[in-house]
């Protein structure tokens, strides 16, 4: 069974709910990246840019020193090593060779922490595309350095002070635009979420991290590891870590999410706290009130700060095949921490969830191999960080 | 109670065209939605279009976003509206369909909900963000009930899919003026009638056009080749404007006189 099925359904998620006018786009980025993604000349240009530009193939590092601390065996998938800092890049530069070929001019695009929108406005730079970023005014003020940064690489950002005024409403207000903008531009989504076809793009995009994964990890141990663990915020590094391995039927999956200040409390943990709904293009769990209004998520890291998650993670959850879990906004101060003193690798906090959670699974799982991905570096948290410990004492 | 079928039959007999009034229940407070679709249905609107406020409008301009908004805020919900329409649906002797998003109506649950309006003498079911591909269930539970759906047609709606929209459409079909969202400023209407003339060649079900409509003059002009059109933004920022002033029912009242040709 190849999932999504024709209608961009993984089982009971995904889909296509949409208004009306979007519906021409959609058919149009399908229909293009069904033809285009078989084509060769698509395939060497992006794979130049992945490997040349990007830095691709990410190594796969051995942590020694936090494997010996924890009495675990944990290997890392370098994705913090890339251009732009984190995995984000795979995808920008994935779907702006796809806009490129479809003949757009200008590529519009959300961004919550502003990873995202770096990542396409450095991409937009290097192909000659206008570029513009729709950012929640909240997350303007949170993330200065990053909306300077996107000025620096020549896109416009463009401040949304609709709703919560944080990444749901730069999305919302980036289709906005699209439908309005159809014809001259390519709205490039930045995780897997929203309407078919972007979850099976930017899995499709991000699946590169699992198949050197794979093949690095055999190459290295001589087998498949027991586990993949990563952080699910949307859920694009985690898909594109898990998915060429779905059929290892051996290899258990975890997905952490975040808890924030408690899965009781403010979270954004979609897949552990929200229930069944619709939003934003996608069937899939949401965090909403009892009347479908849906609710502001929270975590201290800024790119796991979505009321929902891609469909195809809500599947993996109801099938069994992965298992989700969730790590609160001071235990991954902690991961943090423990990654940057044992191994001297700051990663992102997003990431730092994942890292944390190891250091719960350790105990009952001496010896096995647990392959992590290092999804982004963290310079870009060191405030956040430094502000969190403050308030802490 | 009145299907829309026949109000628009009736409105073919008078020569007229239909006029159709949006606003978002719980604008700007519950406890006002009563008095402000009576005073529709007194000014001389032939279908009331009532939408159910949500948090992430994506569909929509601004003017409809802050209205969604201050509903919200002010505590409109799913209940609050069965219970609020329950007391007028013997006075409203309109057509009145319900506007939402999906998820509000997924979380109720889809055949309780189409059960709920059918008691409070709502006619029609719009969803914005449930484009045919997805409206299998929801045509059939409708059907089953005696709702009528109503769906979009755009500018870039090939014909093929207009064919498709026009036999799952019940009512009548929402023309959707511009490719972009609600509240735009320009409307070209040479495009917009041989659109619709096209249109009419497929189907013979009513065809209204809605988006970017604020004067009398567009709304007489758009009557001569559709067969009704609808005002929303206009409306919402009329009452956005004006609900905190002295006698604001009656100067609404006033206002949607103005609009009707």
């Amino acid at each position: 069974m190849k999932l999504p099925d024709k209608r961009g359904y993984f089982g009971n998620f995904g889909g296509k709910y949409i208004p009306e006018t979007l519906s021409l786009c959609l058919k149009e980025v399908e229909d293009s990246y069904r033809k285009i993604k078989k084509s060769s000349r698509f395939r060497k240009e992006l794979n130049h840019y992945l490997s040349r530009y990007a830095g691709r193939p990410t190594p796969l590092y051995y942590a020694r020193n936090l494997s010996d601390y924890l009495g675990i065996k944990v290997f890392l998938k370098r994705e913090d090593l890339l251009h732009t800092g984190a995995h984000k890049i795979n995808n920008a530069l994935g779907q702006a060779v796809l806009a490129k070929f479809m003949g757009k001019k200008r590529i519009i695009a959300e961004t919550g922490a502003g990873q995202h929108g770096v990542a396409v406005a450095t991409v937009c730079s290097l192909l000659g595309f206008k570029c513009d970023v729709f950012m929640g005014e909240e997350d303007i003020r949170r993330q200065r350095m990053n909306v300077f940064r996107m000025k620096v690489l020549g896109a416009k950002v463009i401040p949304v002070r609709s709703g919560s005024r944080t990444l749901k409403d730069a999305c919302s207000e980036a289709f906005r635009d699209w439908v309005t903008n159809v014809s001259s531009t390519y709205y490039l989504i930045g995780s897997v979420i929203g309407p078919h076809p972007y979850p099976l793009i930017v899995r499709d995009f991000q699946a590169v991290i699992g198949k050197e994964s794979r093949s690095q990890i055999l190459k290295e141990t001589s087998k498949l590891p027991d586990y993949l663990v990563a952080c699910v915020g949307g859920g694009s590094n985690s898909l594109g870590l898990f998915y060429p391995f779905f059929k290892d039927k051996k290899v258990k999956f975890i997905g952490v999410e975040a808890s924030g200040l408690g899965l009781n409390s403010y979270n954004a943990a979609s897949l552990l706290r929200g229930k069944l709904g619709v939003f934003q293009g996608t069937r899939t769990f949401v965090l909403q009130d009892k009347f479908g209004q849906i609710q502001n998520a929270h975590s201290l890291a800024p790119g796991l700060d979505y009321p929902g998650v891609g469909p195809e993670h809500a599947f993996y959850k109801t099938i069994g095949r992965a298992r989700y879990v969730a790590v609160n906004d001071k235990e991954a101060v902690e991961g943090f921490d423990m990654l940057s003193r044992k191994e001297g690798i700051i990663p992102a906090l997003e990431t730092s969830h994942a890292i944390y959670y190891l250091k719960r699974m350790a105990p009952k799982n001496k010896n096995k191999v647990f392959l992590v991905c290092l999804s982004g570096r963290g310079d870009k948290d060191l405030d956040i960080v430094r502000n969190f410990k403050k308030s802490k004492k | 109670m009145i299907k829309i079928k026949d109000k628009f039959r009736q409105l073919q007999k008078l020569n007229k065209k239909a006029f159709i009034a949006y606003v978002p229940f719980g604008f700007p407070h519950p406890s006002l939605s009563r008095d402000i679709f009576l005073t529709l249905r007194d000014s001389g609107v032939d279908i009331i279009e009532v939408g159910i406020p949500f948090s992430d409008p994506l569909a929509d301009g601004p003017i409809i976003q802050q209205a969604s908004n201050l509903a919200l805020k002010n505590g409109a919900n799913l209940p609050l509206f069965f219970d609020e329409f329950n007391k007028i649906k013997d006075t409203v002797d309109i057509p009145v369909a319900v506007m939402s998003y999906y998820n509000p109506i997924y979380r109720f649950g889809l055949k309780k909900f189409i059960k709920k309006i059918k008691e409070i003498n709502i006619e029609a079911l719009m969803l914005v963000d449930l484009p045919l591909e997805e409206a299998e269930e929801y045509k059939k539970s409708c059907a089953e009930a005696g709702i009528d759906t109503i769906f979009f047609i755009t500018p870039t709606t090939s014909v093929e899919r207009v064919k498709r929209i026009a036999s799952l459409t019940e009512g009548f079909i929402y023309y959707i003026s511009v490719t972009g969202i609600t509240g735009p400023k320009n409307l070209q209407l040479q495009n917009l009638a041989r659109k619709i003339r096209e249109i009419k060649r497929i189907t013979s079900t009513p065809v209204c056009v809605g988006f970017g409509i604020h004067t009398k003059k567009q709304v007489k002009s758009i009557g001569r080749f559709s067969d009704g059109v609808v005002v929303g933004s206009e409306i919402v920022k009329f009452i956005a404007e004006n609900y905190k002033k002295k006698n604001f029912l009656k100067t609404l009242h006033k206002h949607i006189k103005t609009l009707i040709p």
